[in-house]
C-alpha cells in the first residue's frame, strides 16, 4: 500500500504546480494506472514516490516514509523512463546499461559471471537478447522502452513505476506489454502512466485520474466505469465504453466535437 | 551475421568480452602500457657512447612524455563522461588557457619554480573550468553549450596570456613553447610534481569508475542506483581538472589529445564503461604522445627547429574535432 497525505510538489524555475495537495491511497495488488492529459502531473506523482524530486507532504510505501530513502527503500522502488539522450550515452551499448544497473546488487569492482549470467537471464526474458550489442543511441524509441523496462528489472525492484511505458511501442509490441506486465504483476508490483485508455483498461485494475495537478479520482476498474465522465472531464473528450472479446474497453470518441469546443 | 547468429553469440562466451573483468583490465590496459613503455625505451635510450647527460635528458624526456599522455588521457575520459559530453577536453572547455594564463602571470610577479607553477596552474585550471561550467549552465547546459562557453573562456585567457608572454619572456625564456605543450625543455625537478596527478587518478579510479558509469545515463538513473550523481560530478570534475591543470603547468597546453583518446578506446572496447575506458583512454594517450614527441625531436629537426608536440598533436585533433562536431548535428537528432 502506497500512501500519499497532502502531497504538493512545485516545479522551481516558475513556480508551476506539478501536483496539488493530493491525497490517496494506492493499492499494490493489483496493476494501477495514472491517467490523465499532458502536464497532469503523471510523471511528478512517480517520481515523487520514487523519492527523485522534492516535495511537501508525506508519501508512505509499506508504511515506511519515503522521505527517509533508506538503500533498502531505494532498492525495491524503480521509476522506469525513457533515458535522457542528450549525451548520445557517449557511445554505451546495451549491455553496458544493463550491467549498470547491475551494480546495486554487486559487491565487487568487476563484474562477476553471476551478474552477467542474471543479466542475460532479464535479458531473455524480456526478447532484448538481439539488442544486447546494438549501441543505445541507434536504438528506436520503442527498442529504448523495452531496454530501460529490462534495465530496471535487472536490479530486482519489488514496485515499477512505469512512466509511460506503452509511448513509441507499435500495436504488436503494446499488447506484448500489457500481456507482459499482467505476467510480472504476479511478482512485481505495478505503478503505470499512460495516455492509452485501451491500453490502459486492457492492463489496468486500478485508475488513478489527474488534471492539472489535482486527482480527480481513484478507484477499481469498474467505478471508473460506472462513472466515464471523469475520464471526459480530464480529457475534454467523449468516451465510449464497448464490449470486446467479453472484457470491457474505453475508447475515445473521434466523431464528436472537443467538449471544451462546445 | 544472422538474427540466430546474433542471439547465439550474445548469450555466450562473447558477452562475457564485454565486461570489466581483473583480467580483462590488464589485458587491455597494464599489458600495452608495459610493452610499450619497455620498446619505446629500448629504441630511444638504448643508444651507446653516449656522455651520461644526455643518457639522463633521454630517460627522463621519455618518463615525462610518456606520464603526461597516460595522464591527459585519462582524464578526457573521466571529463567526457562526468559532464556527458564527447565533445570536451582540457583544451576545449578553458582548463588548459586558464591554467597556463596562471603560470604567466606566476612567471610574471614572482619567478619561475615548479612548486609554485604547478599551484598557480591548478588555481588557474580550475578557475576556467568553473567559468566554463557556470556559463554552459546558464545557457541551457547542453553538450554544445559547453563547447561554446568553453571556447570563449579559453579564448579569453590564451588572449590574456599572450599578452603577458611579451613581457615573461626575458625572464623565462622558454615560456612561449608552453602554449603548444613541448617536452624539449627537460628538468628533473619536475619529476616529483609529474607523479601527482598519476597518483590522483589512480586512487579515485576504484570509486569513480563505477559511479561515472551510472551518470552517463542521466540524474535520476544515478540516484536511483544509490549514487549521488552531484557529488559524483564535483569529484569527477576536481580530478580531472586537476590533472590536466598539473601537466598544463609543466608542459603546456596539448590540445585534443584527452579529446580524442577516449573515442578510439570507447571504439575499439566496444563499451562505453569506465573501468575500462580511463585506463585504455590513459594508454592511447601515452601512445599517441610518444609518437607525436618523436616527430617532433627527429623529423621536424631536419626543416626546421624542434616543432613542439602539442602542435603536431593538433593537426590530427583539430580535424577529428570538427568531424565530431559534424557528426553531433548530422547523426544525433537534436
Amino acid at each position: 500500500m502506497i500512501e500519499i497525505r497532502n502531497l504538493t510538489v512545485i516545479y522551481k524555475p516558475g513556480d508551476i504546480e506539478a501536483l496539488k495537495n493530493v491525497n490517496t491511497e494506492i493499492p499494490l495488488n493489483a496493476v494501477v494506472c495514472i491517467i490523465g492529459p499532458n502536464a497532469s502531473g503523471k510523471t511528478t506523482l512517480l517520481k515523487s514516490i520514487a523519492g527523485l524530486i522534492e516535495y511537501k507532504g508525506e508519501v508512505f510505501v509499506n508504511g515506511v516514509n519515503t522521505r527517509k530513502m533508506s538503500r533498502e527503500l531505494r532498492r525495491i522502488l524503480a521509476y522506469v523512463s525513457i533515458l535522457d539522450s542528450t549525451s548520445g550515452y557517449l557511445g554505451a551499448r546495451v549491455i553496458d546499461l544493463l550491467i549498470t544497473s547491475r551494480y546495486p546488487l554487486s559487491n565487487s569492482f568487476y563484474d562477476s559471471k553471476r551478474d552477467v549470467e542474471e543479466v542475460l537471464e532479464v535479458a531473455r526474458e524480456t526478447g532484448v537478447v538481439n539488442l544486447l550489442n546494438r549501441s543505445l543511441r541507434e536504438l528506436s524509441a520503442g527498442e529504448l522502452q523495452r531496454i530501460v523496462l529490462a534495465a530496471a528489472l535487472v536490479r530486482k525492484p519489488k514496485i515499477l513505476l512505469l512512466d509511460e511505458p506503452d509511448s513509441h511501442l507499435d500495436v504488436k509490441w503494446k499488447t506484448w506489454l500489457s500481456r507482459y506486465l499482467k505476467e510480472l504483476s504476479k511478482t512485481y508490483s505495478i505503478i503505470l502512466s499512460t495516455h492509452d485508455t485501451v491500453f490502459a483498461s486492457n492492463t489496468c485494475e486500478y485508475f488513478l485520474v489527474l488534471k492539472n495537478g489535482e486527482l480527480l479520482f481513484n478507484g477499481w476498474k469498474h467505478e471508473l466505469y460506472k462513472n466515464k465522465s471523469i475520464i471526459e472531464k480530464a480529457y475534454g473528450v467523449e468516451y465510449e465504453i464497448i464490449e470486446v472479446n467479453s472484457s470491457r474497453v474505453i475508447i475515445p470518441v473521434y466523431t464528436t466535437q472537443n467538449r471544451e469546443d462546445k | 551475421m544472422s538474427r540466430r547468429k546474433i542471439v547465439d553469440s550474445a548469450s555466450s562466451d562473447n558477452t562475457y568480452s564485454l565486461i570489466a573483468s581483473r583480467s580483462r583490465i590488464f589485458l587491455f590496459n597494464v599489458l600495452p602500457i608495459l610493452v610499450f613503455s619497455f620498446l619505446y625505451f629500448s629504441t630511444y635510450y638504448n643508444v651507446l657512447n653516449e656522455p651520461a647527460s644526455i643518457k639522463l635528458y633521454r630517460l627522463l624526456r621519455i618518463y615525462y612524455v610518456l606520464l603526461s599522455g597516460f595522464i591527459l588521457g585519462a582524464s578526457g575520459s573521466i571529463l567526457q563522461s562526468v559532464l556527458r559530453n564527447p565533445l570536451v577536453d582540457h583544451y576545449v572547455i578553458g582548463i588548459g588557457s586558464g591554467a597556463l594564463f596562471a603560470v604567466y602571470m606566476t612567471v610574471y610577479f614572482y619567478t619561475y619554480h615548479p612548486l609554485l607553477i604547478v599551484l598557480a596552474g591548478i588555481i588557474g585550471g580550475l578557475t576556467a573550468l568553473g567559468l566554463t561550467i557556470l556559463i554552459a549552465e546558464k545557457l541551457s547546459g547542453s553538450d554544445i553549450a559547453y563547447v561554446l562557453s568553453g571556447i570563449g573562456v579559453a579564448t579569453l585567457f590564451s588572449g590574456a596570456s599572450s599578452f603577458i608572454l611579451f613581457f615573461i619572456i626575458v625572464k623565462y625564456p622558454y615560456a612561449s613553447l608552453m602554449t603548444t605543450g613541448s617536452f624539449s625543455i627537460v628538468d628533473s625537478s619536475k619529476l616529483v610534481y609529474v607523479h601527482i596527478p598519476l597518483l590522483i587518478i589512480l586512487i579515485t579510479y576504484y570509486t569513480l569508475a563505477k559511479k561515472l558509469n551510472t551518470v552517463i545515463f542521466g540524474d535520476d538513473f544515478a540516484k536511483q542506483l544509490g549514487v549521488d550523481p552531484g557529488k559524483t560530478r564535483l569529484l569527477g570534475v576536481l580530478v580531472a581538472g586537476v590533472s590536466s591543470s598539473i601537466i598544463v603547468s609543466l608542459f603546456g597546453i596539448i590540445g585534443f589529445l584527452g579529446l580524442i583518446t577516449p573515442h578510439i578506446a570507447r571504439f575499439l572496447l566496444k563499451t562505453s564503461d569506465n573501468r575500462l575506458t580511463i585506463p585504455f583512454s590513459g594508454t592511447i594517450g601515452m601512445v599517441i604522445l610518444a609518437l607525436a614527441d618523436t616527430v617532433s625531436r627527429s623529423i621536424t629537426t631536419i626543416v626546421s627547429s624542434e616543432i613542439p608536440a602539442g602542435s603536431i598533436i593538433s593537426l590530427i585533433g583539430a580535424p577529428f574535432f570538427l568531424l565530431l562536431l559534424i557528426s553531433r548535428f548530422t547523426r544525433w537528432s537534436k
